[in-house]
């Protein structure tokens, strides 16, 4: 079990090489001058354009620059700074606990409502309760990110009252919109997914049996049909947590949350390589480790798969 | 009374949009000032606390930020050797009390000593010597660095042959003497702007540090520090000696990254000022906020510039066709529902030697225009440029299709690029099109509206317009004492309008939405809201 994880690990390594390559070379090829552009419509002196060029290395080539930025990573953990002098560590910092915080709460939302929506459905399937599941979260995945936003926040923040509109000021309260709508589709997914597993689950020879020698009704669906529904649903959410990474620039934008998603997006804009491979690091390590975790999971639920 | 603070001229300059049919522009009592009349608020007596919103500034450095974000921001914390008088758009005294010039050329100013900055040290003239040298020094890269290219000795100091600027002297503790290296009337105007304000010593020692919780002169002084893309607070200043501090006695600037939310929060009550309406919350804003909204005008100069380096647009007569073909009047009511000022100058309105009809051939003609244009043979097709992601591409596409049904033109395409290419392309010579493009003053003055845009070789004079009549014109005007300046940039103006090298096409107007608890909120030139005469009621 601990080779295997070790192993899991080491596939970090050449992960972030490739990914990182990648990121950089593609902010790299983006057409235009970032340092240009940093001054808008207001020209800086050519002096002052060269200084800049000089200090962040951009008249080097693509590759001499990629392998400056990563020795620095590496052996000195300097992620380097933003055109404007700031560090990108000190952006991680401040960052990372809001994105991972709304991860969270979105990730717990889903996993909740969405399994017990997908259970209510499967047990009464065909009822009104299944009815009402299965339209409700049609229309969830239907509409826009944007769209729910905007519903949300005019209708929770703006006429009840009830959650901030956005930012972060006032603690956990204000994660709760936007972790609903980061959630949103992944939500109906998961009902979906596990209405359709469970309802075949419920359907097998081993649960009839369970259900033949008197067992409880709830035991059965539960212990017999559940454990069996939930590998796909844990692999979708495993995977779904890393692709909520991206559905964070949407949301944070709207709901003004300052984590890294929306800092990632900004800083392509601007073609800061610093930031974006900076930030790039953290995601491809958060999903190796997420990955690691489902795969672990996967023991845990289906005794039959063992790692060694 | 609140309102009696408030700068009688800006009562004309924010109007607002009467709704009844035709939607004539009617000027009223700006709403801004209608918050007091049902009596039942009290301006707060000790200033009380306002919220109001801004962008993520590049960054706090007076003299690397030429950004709206954080210059509005630097505004409150420094203060200049003069400011704008917001009535007349003239250089006013601040921290030079007074100041005197002969010749245009050398320019003595007499600081007040009263001034000092946050931390206790005081200003003096050598502060303003250090201070600029410093953002000069091209090893400091400062973006503002070519702000101060008239003083003499500006150009040594960026080649590297010398320490300090010539034209900069200390003559004791609370006179400065500046010499230029021409004759510049405008130069007490150009002094309000950032780029000089003066920086202590600790700001030198580690300007990234420094940015953090910048300490300044200036009407406020931080609490706290600079929280990246979230806030920044300030507390007035009790020591700042001169004649009209700040009003509210504490500003939070919340850091917004989408307008959007901004809206929706100072509808909500969270926020108490947004000053940059989105536009597609235009329409909607007097049904949103009533009376607590307001349409102000800004310099926000928004043009079709043409390429004249290409041979295609060389015939002045082409340029003038394509310019009777625009119905700007048209174009500011399908596509801004009357929310901009239509541009028949090239100095914004706001300016008070503006006049807003001085363009011959801006009226919209399109018989003439098309005769113009045939005997011009002016292309049958060409590319229209953009950057995109602003929404800059309905009212470009509009003109597109005025100049096909107006004029010989078969067909327009169009290329949006991201700024930072769309820059590119200007700087290589590649634009074989129309483009879009704005500029925003920096200061109030004619000079800037004009010089760097239209002077030969001026950095962005993207047109690539090259006239001796005109280089002529704004360098008299330029040369002039400032009281007599005013109709020789009108003459420098009128050239342009004959030779067209961009096609005037509006002046952006801002709206300010604002809760009950503010009141006699209103823009400047550039957009800002004047924070600092916002009444906080209770």
């Amino acid at each position: 079990m601990t080779g295997y994880i070790i192993r899991r690990l080491l596939q970090f390594i050449p992960v972030l090489l490739v990914a990182t390559l990648i990121v950089y070379a593609m902010v790299f090829l983006m057409p235009g001058d970032p340092i240009r552009a940093l001054a808008g419509d207001r020209p800086m002196s050519e002096q002052v354009q060269a200084q800049l060029r000089d200090q962040y290395n951009l008249d080097d080539p693509f590759l001499v620059q990629y392998g400056k930025y990563m020795w620095g990573v590496f052996t000195q953990g300097d992620f380097g700074t933003t055109f404007q002098g700031r560090p990108v560590l000190d952006i991680i910092r401040q960052g990372l606990p809001i994105t991972l915080t709304l991860a969270a709460v979105a990730f717990v939302f889903q996993a909740v409502i969405g399994t017990i929506a997908g259970i209510l459905a499967a047990v009464y399937k065909d009822s009104f309760v299944d009815r009402f599941v299965q339209v409700s979260l049609v229309i969830v995945v239907a509409l826009p990110t944007l769209a729910i936003a905007f519903l949300l926040q005019l209708t929770f923040g703006l006429n009840l009252g009830w959650f901030p509109i956005a930012g972060t000021r006032e603690g956990f309260v204000s994660y709760i919109l936007p972790g609903i709508v980061l959630a949103a589709v992944s939500t109906g997914i998961v009902a979906r997914m596990l209405r359709s597993e469970l309802i075949e689950a419920l359907q097998s020879d081993y649960v009839r049996t369970a259900t033949a020698k008197g067992m409880k009704r709830s035991r059965v669906v539960t212990r017999h049909g559940l454990r069996n529904s939930l590998i796909p649903v844990v692999t979708f959410l495993g995977a779904d947590l890393a692709t909520m990474l991206a559905g964070t620039v949407l949301v944070e934008s709207v709901f003004n949350m300052q984590g890294l998603g929306g800092q990632v997006f900004r800083s392509i804009q601007a073609q800061e390589n610093t930031i974006v491979v900076g930030i790039v690091i953290l995601f491809v390590l958060f999903y190796v480790v997420v990955n690691l975790i489902v795969d672990l999971l996967y023991a845990v639920l289906d005794p039959r798969i063992r790692y060694d | 009374m609140t309102s009696a603070s408030m700068p009688a001229g800006s009562l004309q300059r924010s109007r607002r949009i009467s709704t009844a049919a035709g939607g004539a522009l009617t000027v009223v009592l700006a709403a801004a000032a209608c918050g007091s009349d049902n009596g039942e608020y009290e301006a707060s007596a000790d200033g009380g606390s306002l919220s109001t919103y801004t962008c993520e500034p590049q960054n706090l450095q007076p003299g690397n930020n030429t950004e709206n974000c954080g210059s509005r921001v630097l505004q409150q914390l420094f203060t200049g050797l003069t400011e704008v008088d917001y009535e007349t758009y003239e250089a006013q005294p601040a921290m030079a009390s007074d100041w005197e010039t002969e010749d245009q050329v050398v320019w003595t100013f007499e600081l007040s000593d009263e001034y000092t900055f946050h931390n206790g040290d005081p200003v003096t003239a050598q502060t303003f010597v250090d201070t600029w040298n410093w953002v000069v020094d091209p090893d400091n890269a400062q973006a503002t660095a070519n702000f101060h290219d008239k003083f003499l000795g500006y150009e040594d100091v960026v080649n590297g042959d010398a320490e300090e600027m010539e034209g900069v002297r200390a003559v004791d503790d609370y006179t400065l003497e500046i010499e230029l290296v021409e004759p510049f009337g405008q130069l007490p105007i150009v002094l309000t702007y950032n780029g000089f304000y003066p920086m202590p010593d600790v700001a030198f020692e580690d300007m990234d540090a420094f940015q953090n919780s910048p300490i300044g002169n200036g009407r406020y002084q931080m609490d706290g520090e600079w929280v990246r893309d979230t806030e920044i607070n300030m507390n007035r200043y009790e020591e700042w000696p001169g004649e009209d501090p700040g009003s509210p006695e504490r500003i939070e600037w919340r850091i917004y990254s989408d307008i959007e939310t901004a809206y929706l929060d100072v509808q909500a009550g969270e926020l108490d000022i947004l000053g940059e309406v989105p536009p597609s919350r235009i329409a909607q804003v007097e049904e949103d906020f009533g009376d607590n909204y307001s349409q102000n005008e800004s310099s926000r100069f928004v043009y079709i510039g043409l390429p004249t380096y290409q041979e295609d647009w060389e015939d002045v007569d082409l340029r003038r066709a394509l310019s009777m073909a625009m119905d700007r009047e048209e174009i500011n009511e399908q596509i801004f529902e009357g929310a901009m000022t239509p541009a028949y100058g090239i100095l914004p309105p706001i300016l008070p030697m503006s006049r807003n009809d001085a363009c011959e051939y801006c009226d919209f003609d399109p018989e003439q225009a098309a005769e113009l244009y045939e005997e011009a043979g002016g292309p049958s097709e060409f590319t229209m440029y953009t950057d995109v992601g602003t929404g800059h591409n309905e009212y470009v596409e509009a003109i597109a299709n005025q100049w096909m049904a107006n004029l010989p033109i078969d067909d327009i395409t169009f290329q949006s690029l991201e700024f930072a290419q769309y820059l590119d392309l200007h700087d290589s010579g590649d634009v074989t099109g129309p483009y879009r493009l704005g500029w925003l003053l920096a200061y109030p003055s004619a000079q800037y509206a004009m010089e760097p845009l239209y002077t030969s070789d001026a950095a962005s004079n993207y047109a690539g317009y090259s006239s001796e009549e005109f280089d002529n014109a704004i360098r008299e005007a330029n040369f002039a004492d400032a009281d007599d300046a005013d109709e020789l940039y009108q003459a420098a103006e009128e050239q342009l309008l004959e030779d067209l090298p961009v096609l005037p096409l509006f002046f952006q107007d801002y709206f300010i939405v604002h809760t009950d608890r503010v009141d006699n909120v209103y823009s400047d030139l550039s957009s800002y809201v004047r924070v600092e005469d916002v009444d906080v009621l209770e």
